[in-house]
């Protein structure tokens, strides 16, 4: 019994080690001068640290705009996100409206259709009403999801409905039960859609790349993409510093907050 | 008018579902409806271009489009390509996930350490993982060659070889979901009522007969629904390629999403793209639908 947990024991850590590889990799070479990092066999651990390779990477790049057109998009979309799926979670648990089932069943049935179906009436649509080459063609359309709504709701159904009616009967208006009430209950469940949704919109790639032109929106996915497209010019020991810091912000983000983060995926995907 | 009244429900509710229905409606019910008008006209970038937000330009073409969609020479070439990956990708992920669930809801060392590593290429984005992969894998100076080479063997150049490239790339893959695929096998686990197992073992029942009898159908019931997702998750196969091979080479990571975001977006031919788009949504469909019969006749 107590071989066999060792056994086991060791054979998690290697997969740990594993998993972590390629990370490790990634820090280490963005640590490494050009001359180390073409060098074969390549070595485990720099020689030297050249620290370099992030201010000049960082300068090369305008990764400052890059980084706050990718903030100002992700936190905008979580924040919409998050109000507008809580509010139809809300109206979806709690709320008799016209079409209401149909409206549910036609959600969920949205939620098998590839990404591909919608690519180009995206493109096709967000042109037509202007929002081309901007962050609001970022944000706007996408500020609103499924996910979100059937998350929201899954938490406010276990608020107890006589708490609201009693709210009502007091002379509580809707804005307010849902603000006031509905809100502070399920806090966690929103703290946790916020991260997901957060990393989700950071780490987004394919809209950006249909819809912005201009690399002073870029948002750093198309950037750190368009630099694998061009890797003669931008040595690699570059390229991996500027994919550091392009992980880091959520990498952190998840390590602070990962129980909320697991158990958010984790019941999103029993209950869902 | 009481009726009517009675019949809108709670007035109140349509506030709440007011930039639902806006959004929802305009960027997802919109673009599904577009994308099928599309698949049955001959759109072309010049009549878009004139047209109005609420309107899918060109004469209806009837099955043409499918035709076309079906003639291109890439497209079966693409499924057989989406299928080398899926026959790779999706066994892996599936035992790799299964076993690691299993192995961490036991009480070991380290265990929140080693979940929290194997979530992290979950939540970076497919870019920088993909460039993570690229150096790992690159032809002169990569870290698998270099680990290679101490066993005597010379790797190939990974990612322009028509043999390696979808294997790299589907390897990636698994590295990037496992972890995700992990925490649902791990959800069902921890779903099994710890009663079962004090019960067992009051029975005097082995070890391996409590796998063989508690755990190992629970796996079965997941891994049902585990490899919906994994099929549909390999059928949308898309940004890696893009970042990776822009399909190459010589056309052998060109997978069915990969195609109509090029048919598309660089030949503009909007009716076979939409088509195709419209074809996998079809199979996708057709999956779920299949999927969800024989759920509910070994669940039912």
């Amino acid at each position: 019994m107590k071989n066999n947990k060792s056994i086991l024991t060791i054979l998690l850590w290697s997969t740990g080690i594993i998993f972590l590889l390629p990370i490790y990799w990634l820090v280490i070479s963005s640590f490494k001068s050009d001359a180390e990092i073409t060098q074969f066999p390549p070595t485990y651990w720099p020689k030297e640290f050249v620290w370099s390779n992030y201010p000049q990477i960082w300068d090369l790049l305008n990764f400052g705009q890059t980084m706050i057109n990718s903030i100002i998009v992700s936190i905008t979309t979580t924040v919409l996100i998050v109000v507008f799926s809580t509010m139809a979670g809300y109206a979806f648990s709690k709320k008799q409206f016209l079409g209401k089932n149909i409206l549910f069943v036609a959600l969920i049935g949205t939620m098998t259709v590839p990404p591909t179906v919608l690519l180009l009436p995206l493109y096709f649509i967000i042109s037509k009403m202007g929002m081309y080459d901007s962050l609001t063609g970022l944000i706007l359309p996408f500020s609103v999801t499924v996910f979100g709504i059937f998350f929201t709701k899954q938490y406010i159904d276990d608020v107890p409905t006589e708490l609201l009616e009693a709210a009502r009967i007091d002379g509580c208006g809707e804005l307010r039960i849902f603000f006031q009430m509905v809100v502070p209950l399920i806090k966690p469940a929103i703290t946790t859609l916020a991260i997901i949704m957060f990393v989700q919109n950071w780490n987004s790639f394919t809209m950006p790349l249909v819809l912005l032109q201009s690399e002073d929106k870029f948002t750093i996915p198309l950037r750190l993409a368009m630099l694998a497209q061009q890797n003669v010019a931008v040595p690699w020991s570059h390229i991996l510093a500027a994919n550091v810091i392009s992980l880091l912000p959520v990498v952190i983000l998840f390590l602070s907050l990962q129980r909320q983060f697991i158990s958010g995926i984790m019941s999103g995907s029993v209950k869902g | 008018m009481r009726k009517i009244r009675s019949s809108l429900g709670d007035l109140s509710s349509y506030i709440f579902i007011l930039p639902t229905i806006i959004v929802l409606g305009l960027f997802l019910v919109y673009p599904i409806l577009w994308s099928f008008l599309a698949s049955f006209k001959d759109v072309n970038p010049i009549l878009l271009k004139n047209s109005s937000l609420f309107e899918v330009p060109g004469t209806f073409a009837g099955l043409d489009q499918y035709m076309q969609a079906i003639d291109n020479p890439l497209f079966f070439k693409s499924i057989f390509n989406t299928l080398y990956f899926g026959v790779i990708f999706i066994p892996i992920t599936m035992f790799a996930s299964a076993g690691l669930a299993i192995l961490v809801n036991q009480k070991l060392k380290g265990v929140n350490f080693v979940r929290s590593v194997l979530f992290i290429p979950y939540i970076i984005s497919v870019v920088s993982a993909s460039l993570i992969f690229m150096f790992l894998f690159n032809g002169d100076r990569g870290l698998v060659n270099a680990l290679l080479q101490n066993f005597g063997v010379t790797g190939p150049n990974w990612l322009s070889s028509t043999l390696w490239a979808m294997p790299v790339i589907a390897i990636m893959h698994c590295w990037e979901k496992i972890g995700y695929f992990m925490l649902i096998y791990l959800a069902g686990l921890q779903n099994i009522p710890k009663e079962l197992y004090e019960a067992a073992d009051v029975d005097g029942v082995t070890t391996f007969q409590k796998f063989r009898l508690i755990t190992w159908p629970l796996l079965g019931r997941v891994s049902l629904v585990v490899s919906i997702l994994l099929i549909i998750d390999a059928l949308n196969i898309f940004q890696e390629i893009i970042i990776m091979t822009g399909g190459g080479p010589a056309d052998s990571t060109i997978t069915v999403p990969f195609l109509i975001y090029n048919e598309a977006f660089k030949y503009f031919r909007i009716g076979p793209a939409a088509a195709m788009s419209y074809l996998l949504f079809v199979f996708v469909i057709v999956i779920t639908f299949v999927q969800k019969r024989i759920v509910d006749k070994r669940l039912g």
